[in-house]
């Protein structure tokens, strides 16, 4: 087979003609300056940022702006919100979701096709319209400004996120082992907790550091249902920088880097699990 | 699926009970946090209901009739950000997928590197863009004038600030398209390029027969789910412009949060919803028939 496939190969990946890699340089570029652009601009002293002769590099670099972010208030409230908020999404979200799964995986009943309908256009509900509805319903039970109020709305797109990622994973467990189960006189309880669930339990790390990372990243439902007190970090960044005249456009990157980099540790723990769960269409751009 | 027909015929009864118990929170959690409230909104659309009142009175449709000019406005500049935020990622990320399926050092490194914009909350990537975008101090415009040339001011201007915001999306979300584009490209069986090559195709012809056909499927499939995200989408815009300058970038999102907390009209804003939600069956019915006929084939 490795024989066939090293001919195979070469066609396949052909290596690349030079006007091929000017292009694919010029991309890398598009993909990466920016990013080396909030690295340096947060590195950067506010009088370089603003200066005439502005320089494209931090030639002198400092830590103030990073440190500044750890000593503003406001923004490490927001920083324990985010921790608390998008850690109880994914709990919640992978208990509800991991049993879901399970019987969408290996159980056939009436109205199995309606919920699995239900959660399919679920996914593709854009949080705004569910905003003022959500309002109403959260003021009207006391739960408003509340880190149950983000919860309940990160859910709306996390539960769908972690059901049909789950699934995928179950799928591909055999049968015969909750076959084997069950002849060996195990409850169907039994089965799905000692059996089952230890065995997709990288899934559902996975399911749960995705719904983490939407919780993470939300604006829309932080900026509203969060109140002052309980906003997490787009809608602090958010509150903090965009409403100043001149923005302290190092702060604000230095706050940026900061709010993404759980994001990408999360990223690097888990790159291998990524583009499968990507490429399944699970995961949204 | 997998096994489905083995497994069926030693399902019992109480199996299927068990099976719809455990399915059971979940249903009941979104009923009442996503499927109730989308219909409420219907409700709420009929009422003059604002944020600054306890009480609401019953106008009909009234709410419909004073929102529906600022609603088509709106559904053009969404479909125009949204259309253009998906052609272009779809452009660079099968572009950029095609490049990295070849021989190439530290393409591993490349291809992770080139995840972060994906990466980033739409809140950073917004305040990034904005941040090289800025009219005054700006990097764009600043190394514009360090080559003698006169800057951009993209987010001053109506049809700048709608290319700007774009950008920002296209850099965000290239990455997704990219890593599904080069799942597939390293599923492509090996024999059929091998033959195209013996019979001389050339490297455009090889793409276009051999690699294009097994693209379409799965990246239409990808590029009508970002379509439909984009056109929901709330913080690029949001963060970038605020759905300036004028009404020139305030998509469907904005508009709705603006008319509910910025205008404290829930009534409208809820018109202004249910209207969006027709549209959107549409939209989503397609991506659904498409997603079918994938599946069967």
């Amino acid at each position: 087979m490795s024989g066939a496939r090293d001919i195979g190969e070469g066609i396949v990946n052909p290596s690349l003609s030079i006007p091929g890699r000017l292009l694919l340089f010029v991309l890398v570029l598009f993909g990466l300056l920016p990013i080396y652009w909030l690295t340096a601009t947060a590195l950067m002293k506010r009088e370089d940022v603003f200066a005439p002769d502005r320089p494209l590099f931090p030639v002198d670099p400092t830590l103030d702006n990073l440190v500044g972010f750890f000593r503003n208030d406001a923004l490490l409230d927001s920083l324990l919100n985010s921790i608390v908020v998008s850690t109880g999404t994914a709990v919640v979200s992978v208990l509800v979701g991991g049993l879901m799964a399970y019987s969408l995986s290996k159980f056939r009943y009436r109205g199995r096709n309606a919920i699995m309908f239900m959660f399919l256009v679920g996914q593709l509900i854009p949080g705004a319209l569910l905003l003022i509805s959500l309002y109403l319903m959260l003021s009207s039970t006391g739960l408003l400004y509340t880190y149950t109020a983000l919860i309940v709305a990160f859910t709306t797109f996390t539960l769908p996120l972690t059901v049909f990622l789950l699934k995928g994973i179950m799928d591909a467990l055999p049968d015969e082992i909750l076959e084997a189960a069950k002849v060996d006189g195990l409850s169907r309880t039994a089965t799905m907790f000692r059996i089952v669930f230890p065995l997709v339990v990288p899934g559902l790390i996975t399911a749960a550091m995705f719904a983490f990372m939407r919780g993470w990243s939300d604006l829309l439902f932080a900026l509203t249902l969060a109140g002052p007190d309980k906003q997490t970090l787009p809608a602090g960044l958010t509150q903090a920088f965009i409403h100043e005249g001149t923005a302290d456009w190092p702060s604000l990157m230095a706050a940026s880097l900061i709010t993404s980099l759980p994001l990408a540790v999360i990223f690097i723990l888990l790159q291998r699990y990524f583009v499968s769960g990507l490429a399944s269409g699970a995961v949204k751009g | 699926m997998t096994g489905g027909t083995t497994r069926r015929t030693t399902l019992s009864a109480r199996d299927s009970l068990f099976g719809f118990m455990i399915a059971l929170p979940a249903v009941l959690v979104f009923l009442v946090i996503a499927i109730y409230p989308l219909l409420s909104s219907l409700g709420t659309s009929l009422y003059d209901q604002s944020l600054l009142r306890p009480e609401r009175n019953f106008v009909g449709v009234g709410n419909y009739a004073t929102v529906w000019g600022e609603f088509v406005e709106h559904v053009g500049t969404t479909l125009t950000f949204a259309a253009l935020a998906t052609i272009f990622p779809v452009i660079l990320g099968v572009t950029l997928a095609m490049l990295l399926n070849s021989r190439i050092r530290g393409r591993n490194v490349l291809r992770g590197l080139l995840m972060l914009p994906w990466l980033l909350p739409g809140v950073v990537v917004s305040f990034l863009w904005a941040w090289i975008f800025n009219d005054s101090y700006g990097v764009v415009d600043h190394v514009l004038s360090l080559l003698g040339l006169p800057g951009l001011s993209l987010l001053g201007d109506p049809v700048g600030a709608m290319a700007a915001v774009v950008i920002a999306k296209t850099w965000n979300s290239f990455p997704w398209i990219m890593v599904v584009a080069l799942a597939v490209l390293q599923t492509l069986p090996g024999e059929q390029l091998e033959a195209a090559t013996i019979d001389g195709a050339t490297r455009f012809q090889r793409f276009r027969f051999v690699s294009l056909p097994h693209l379409l499927g799965p990246v239409t499939l990808v590029a009508v789910l970002e379509f439909i995200y984009n056109f929901g989408n709330f913080d690029t815009v949001f963060v970038m412009t605020g759905g300036g300058p004028g009404d020139s970038t305030t998509t469907l999102a904005v508009s709705l949060y603006q008319l509910a907390f910025g205008s404290y009209e829930l009534g409208q804003a809820s018109a202004m919803g249910v209207l969006w939600l027709v549209l959107l069956a549409f939209v989503t019915g397609g991506y659904l028939l498409l997603n079918r006929r994938l599946e069967r084939s």
